[in-house]
């Protein structure tokens, strides 16, 4: 029998062919007898037809015999709606379009969010691990309190709630505390940032990054290696043979495969070390925003940065090690808390040895440590929920806009579907089949949206890696939002799809058939769509608008040096192996020779580029004097020679730094015009002494400078242009940063510097090879993806809402054919009809506008913090908003409007 | 309007039987079989031609009649249908239960 079915099935289309091969000479037949009867062949073959009955439903009957019915309608639908989607081309890629950047959208920030704020860390229960921080006390009156008991840090430190300020850097002495008989943590671990490293693999050398951790790192975290063995307490004490874990990805790259890489020497800046790990493939250390490429014990420290490091293992006051610990079964987050509260209030009592100290202690403070650590957390989760918060926006546009165009396609095929119903077509088969083309345009729309969320996630977080050097953040594309999304769009595609069929469907056909057109009710569907529509795409213009003006703002903040035509790069050639003594020598050699590039007008070397002079420390910690005054909150800047004229610093009096001022001789700094005269007021400060906070010398004051902004752009500090630049060859510095001025690109000349330093040493590598205007913008790269995205919303958001308006207008035009024909046969004026259209676009636009600004002006708020020198209801941007909204507007109603403006009133009076 | 026409069949399933009861006689094609039941029944028998051949593919699929390319009398290419050994088992059934049905409604009707 099933074989019987399959063999009808197979020859289906052979089956369909012969049998109507029999009806028609049955017909025939018929015929003949009929004609042979003495009618006319005429009448004979209607009269045949006639008594046959309805072939095609009979055909169709036996057919759907040989082939399940649903099966066999379902491949006319889609052949059908294949001819429909393709003979209504623009409206059906509109539908697919506005789907696929919706779900595409929608996906791949929320992929992006997720991999950032909630993945766990890729290890066994991550739920019991808990981070270590602290807090200081919250200060009494409004000004930032430092906390004294620290002397010294190597880390972060980031705001807390009213004022007070959060770390999680400890002494390692807070570490041996907690580790000693800990009653709430099964394992407690440390571990350092060991940063870039000169990583020489068979002769090779690359720049890895590096994590120093203690024994217990591996164990605490329970990760097992690839290959090889983890680090354990044996490898992380004083006087142990070196030894490195590295990450598998580098085990790939830089040594043939885990297995082989067991056992290698390899230099470490120059130090010789062991690898006696792999580290698994998904792990990745504690910081979701740092991949390490190698892990160090703790101790290795003290080999790679010289015996002074020594010191970090017993000076109590200084603040540099992070910790995670794990907690004990049963034990949960806040007992933990309380039992180790106490004890590290004691231990860091005990270091405080003055009353200025012990006014303000750090607080021990526990935080979940599944998630790992949140430095891209702290920096970004807002700002992705804004951007959630803004592609939800479009979603919904998105979603309004396949809701109106398939309610203006249907009202427009209402007539079709009357003419299809009284041809026998049953109600439920010609709803089956609107719903069908309904699913393919939101399939092919969901299908584009992969692609596109696919291609999202990489382009985020190629926007976002900008701010980092290294970033390696794992994000994938999250399926399950895209599930989401993607059913979400679906069913907005069903249900609209659904209603208009349903309705167009309904039993009296007589008066579409007689007419053809809808009634009210939808259109009023439809002016609600569209008036949301304008509505939201008001909010993202606004904020579009916002971030725009902010980064603007951040672009014109004056910064005193030369933001174009710069090229900055780093160099450590202490890592590469030479001798600290060698250094300046070295350095300022390799300067000239930048300087002898054809094309290079100056070359200098600093401490670290202008904009990163407040991250990465100055060069002299502490506050300096002049006389018995205390220099408040100036920064200092190494600077070698020719700094201020590659900057374009213009130098007001005296000298800037050259090649005089060696190792040896006087010690000298140039000062901004602002410290001059905050300090020396009219005297001319020439000649006069600035004492050092440590060390025994005296700079003396060469130059004076303009002023200039050092660091951030968006902090106050930073506008603070109060500095002291010191000669950068009579301070110790391993790391340097040339900045060479150049004609044209300067990424042009990267292929010149690589060749020289090669020249000079082929084992030191030259990195973050960037331009001074890169590198600003780097230091403000979340305002520069604001701006860029919203941009990008706000255009997708107008764009939807256009075609919105345009299909709602478009329809409305068709729908009123005939009244205009009247019109203008009445002998109103063409440009009463371009204004009869044109004037409800506007009221529609002034709905939305209406709805929009007061929400405008609440939501703005919400993301003041965002934004710079720009208030949340800047009139400036709302009505920039409103004037593009406006004009939008009628770009998009004027192309009906034109089209009712030249009907023929003629040709509209006898259409039907 | 919209809805389709309701096939007019005094007895269901009684245009199968008569199919077979035709087929039973000698072989034939779709035209030849509706010729034959109008004529025997002297025309009282009206079907509507248009379901026979739903009706002959139903068969054919249950396995009762068979269906083969071959040439009419008057030398046309038709479909030309035999009864098969379970067609001739059906038509008993068939020929059973319908006499059992119009003696027991004769009955009734107080005609027999």
């Amino acid at each position: 029998m099933l074989l019987r079915r399959l063999r009808y099935w197979m020859a289906s289309a052979r089956s369909a062919e012969s049998l109507r091969e029999e009806m028609e000479l049955h017909l025939a037949e018929k015929a003949a007898e009929l004609q042979a009867d003495g009618m006319t062949p005429d009448r004979a073959r209607a009269e045949a037809h006639r008594r046959f009955g309805n072939a095609g439903l009979k055909r169709e009957e036996s057919r759907e015999l040989w082939m399940t019915r649903f099966w066999s309608e379902l491949s006319q639908d889609i052949r059908y709606g294949w001819r429909t989607i393709a003979a209504n081309k623009a409206l059906s890629a509109l539908v697919v379009l506005s789907l696929a950047l919706g779900i595409g959208a929608n996906t791949a920030i929320y992929s992006l969010m997720e991999s950032i704020l909630m993945r766990s860390l890729p290890v066994a229960d991550p739920e019991s691990l808990v981070v270590l921080n602290w807090r200081s006390q919250p200060p009494q009156n409004a000004n930032r309190q430092w906390v004294h008991v620290v002397h010294g840090l190597q880390g972060v430190f980031w705001p807390g709630d009213k004022g007070a300020m959060i770390s999680g850097i400890f002494p390692y002495g807070a570490f041996e505390t907690l580790r000693a008989d800990n009653p709430a943590f099964s394992t407690i671990f440390g571990y350092v940032n060991g940063r870039s490293r000169n990583l020489t693999v068979r002769g090779q050398s690359i720049t890895a990054n590096s994590e120093f951790v203690t024994g217990e790192y591996f164990r605490g975290l329970a990760v097992s290696p690839a290959a090889g063995r983890m680090i354990t307490a044996e490898d992380d004490r004083p006087g142990a043979p070196p030894v490195a874990v590295v990450s598998f990805a580098a085990s790939q790259s830089r040594f043939g495969g885990p297995s082989s890489a067991i056992g290698q020497s390899i230099l470490v800046d120059k130090v010789p070390v062991t690898v006696i790990g792999v580290a698994p493939p998904e792990f990745f250390g504690v910081d979701p925003a740092m991949a390490p490429d190698l892990y160090l014990p703790l101790r290795t420290n003290v080999l790679l940065d010289g015996a002074a490091t020594e010191r970090l293992f017993s000076d109590g006051n200084f603040y540099w090690l992070e910790m995670m610990g794990r907690l004990r079964p049963g034990i949960t987050m806040a007992q933990a808390q309380a039992a180790l509260a106490p004890r590290f209030h004691q231990w860091v009592a005990a270091t405080a040895t003055t009353d200025g100290e012990r006014a303000n202690l750090p607080a021990l403070m526990l935080n979940p440590g599944a998630a790992g650590l949140g430095s891209l957390r702290r920096e970004y989760s807002k700002p992705l929920y804004v951007l959630l918060a803004m592609v939800a926006l479009i979603l919904a546009i998105t979603c309004a806009n396949i809701a109106n165009l398939l309610l203006a396609r249907a009202s427009a095929r209402r007539r079709e579907m009357a003419v299809r119903l009284s041809l026998g077509a049953g109600r439920l088969r010609v709803v089956r089949q609107l719903l069908t083309e309904s699913v393919m345009l939101a399939s092919l729309g969901g299908a584009l949206g992969v692609l596109f969320a696919i291609w999202g996630v990489r382009s985020l977080t190629f926007l976002f890696s900008r701010g980092q050097e290294n970033f390696t953040l794992h994000a994938e594309l999250n399926w399950h939002v895209l599930g989401v999304t993607a059913a979400l769009s679906v069913v907005c595609g069903l249900l609209f799809g659904l209603v208009p069929a349903i309705q167009s469907t309904r039993p009296d056909v007589m008066p579409a058939l007689k007419n053809g057109r809808g009634g009210g009710a939808r259109h009023r569907a439809q002016n609600v769509l569209v008036v949301a529509q304008i509505a939201i795409s008001f909010l993202i213009l606004v904020a579009a608008g916002l971030f725009v003006r902010t980064l603007e703002n951040l672009h014109s903040v004056p910064l005193g040096y030369a933001r174009e035509n710069i090229l900055l790069f780093s160099l450590n050639a202490s890592q590469a192996g030479h001798r600290q003594s060698e250094l300046p020598a070295f350095y300022a050699d390799l300067r000239r020779r930048f300087e002898s590039i054809p094309g290079i007008s100056s070359a200098t070397l600093c401490r670290s580029s202008i904009i990163s002079s407040g991250r990465a420390g100055g060069a002299i910690q502490g506050a300096m004097k002049i006389g018995a005054v205390t220099i408040d909150g100036a920064r200092t800047l190494g600077a070698g020679p020719r700094f201020f004229t590659t900057m374009q610093i213009p130098i007001l009096a005296g000298r800037e730094i050259d090649d005089r001022d060696q190792p040896g001789s006087t010690s000298v700094a140039v000062i901004s015009e602002r410290l001059a005269r905050t300090y020396f007021g009219n005297d001319n400060p020439l000649g006069r002494r600035i004492a050092l906070p440590d060390e025994k010398r005296e700079l003396e004051i060469i130059g004076v400078s303009a002023n200039l902004r050092s660091g951030s752009l968006k902090s106050n500090e930073g506008g603070n242009p109060m500095a002291v630049f010191v000669a950068l060859s009579q301070f110790s510095a391993d790391r340097v940063t040339y900045a060479l001025r150049t004609a044209g690109d300067p990424l042009r000349y990267a292929g010149n510097v690589r060749e020289l330093v090669r020249e000079a040493d082929s084992t030191l590598p030259v990195t973050n090879i960037v331009t001074q205007a890169a590198e600003i913008d780097r230091s403000i790269n979340r305002e520069i993806i604001f701006a860029k995205l919203c941009t990008g919303f706000a255009l997708l958001a107008l764009l939807m809402a256009s075609v919105g308006l345009y299909g709602t207008m478009s329809y409305s035009v068709t729908r009123q054919f005939g009244e205009i024909g009247i019109r203008m046969a009445l002998g109103a004026p063409r440009g009463a009809m371009v204004w009869m259209v044109l004037r409800r676009v506007l009221l529609l636009a002034a709905a939305g506008l209406a709805i929009s600004v007061p929400a405008a002006l609440i939501a703005s708020r919400l993301v003041k913090s965002f934004l710079f020198q720009t208030q949340p209801n800047d009139p400036r941007t709302l009505a920039l908003a409103g004037v593009v909204l406006l004009s939008a507007a009628i770009l998009a109603g004027y192309a009906p409007a034109r089209r009712a403006s030249r009907i023929d009133p003629l040709v509209a009076l006898r259409h039907d | 309007m919209g809805r389709k026409p309701k096939k007019n069949e005094s007895l269901p399933g009684s245009l199968d039987m008569l199919i077979l009861r035709t087929l039973s006689r000698r072989d034939l094609h779709g035209y030849g079989i509706v010729q034959f039941i109008q004529q025997s029944s002297s025309n009282d028998l009206l079907i509507e031609e248009g379901s026979l051949y739903p009706a002959l593919q139903r068969l054919e699929l249950n396995g009762w009649i068979d269906g083969d390319w071959g040439v009419t009398s008057n030398n046309r290419r038709a479909r030309i249908y035999k009864i098969t050994a379970a067609g001739s088992k059906q038509l008993a059934v068939e020929t059973r239960q319908y006499t059992r049905l119009t003696l027991a409604i004769a009955r009734v009707m107080g005609t027999e």
